[in-house]
């Protein structure tokens, strides 16, 4: 769980970010960078004394201000079930290494058969043919 | 995890398990971090980052002082690297002997740049 991805998670959440001067900010964030700076809707500015106030209907923080974040339990939560994390991730994994194995197998060796001459459009489909084109041509000349 | 199938080289470390946990395996160990303005904050690692950007989970602040040792529950919690000075991991075995209420200490002081 890397913290900006759950900051990013975090988008249109309630939180509280204190900066370095001890300033407390509460509101909405509306976005957040790959730098920390967050943007804030609906916010409640609180002194470092804590003890005067300011409404601000939004305002923008520059990451390296910032001391820390707290935010609401379920962003944690909403993470765990996006399914774009690790999941993924092994899934792509997972993915990449069947579709290689496929095409240094069957699909490669049916391309130097040449039975399937219509699939090699691409450019990579181009190389294959050529490869395809050579190899009968050794086993020809054994 | 198993202590039986560990190797011989001792994986059991602090270290070790952060670079673990890099490898999406999931990390449960409580740490506790003092911050740079002297705050100590206890919870448990969920995630960092390259600068040291922390996000703890369950996590609660120790106030100390002379009249006993305050816990204030703040949750999910996104420390900025910066502010970082030390993360350790807590032995909960040991941590759980320790009677705060007749611990007596002043806070710490915050770094001085």
């Amino acid at each position: 769980m890397l913290p900006l991805s759950l900051l990013k998670t975090a988008i249109n959440h309630p939180m509280l970010v204190e900066l370095k001067n001890g300033e407390t900010y509460n509101g909405h964030l509306a976005s957040c960078d790959a730098w920390m700076n967050v943007y804030l809707t609906q916010v409640i500015c609180t002194s470092r004394d804590g003890d005067r106030f300011w409404k601000i209907p939004e305002c923008y923080i520059r990451g390296s201000t910032i001391k820390y974040l707290r935010i609401p339990d379920e962003v944690v939560e909403n993470y765990k079930d996006e399914p774009s994390r690790g999941q993924q991730i092994r899934k792509d994994q997972m993915r990449r290494g069947a579709g290689s194995g496929q095409r240094g197998g069957r699909g490669g060796q049916s391309n130097r058969g040449g039975r399937q001459p219509s699939n090699l459009s691409s450019n990579v489909g181009g190389s294959t043919n050529s490869i395809g084109g050579a190899r009968p041509a050794k086993q020809q000349r054994r | 995890m198993s202590n039986v199938l560990e190797p011989l080289v001792n994986r059991n470390t602090l270290i070790n398990k952060l670079n673990i946990s890099s490898n999406y395996r999931k990390f449960t160990d409580t740490v506790s971090v003092i911050t740079s303005d002297g705050r100590i904050i206890l919870g448990v690692l969920r995630g960092f980052d390259q600068t040291i950007n922390l996000v703890l989970d369950d996590s609660y602040e120790r106030v100390f002082s002379m009249n006993g040792v305050e816990q204030v529950k703040l949750g999910v919690f996104v420390i900025r690297g910066d502010n970082v000075a030390i993360v350790g991991e807590v032995d909960e075995d040991v941590d759980r002997q320790i009677d705060l209420t007749h611990v007596r200490a002043d806070p710490l002081l915050p770094i001085v740049h």
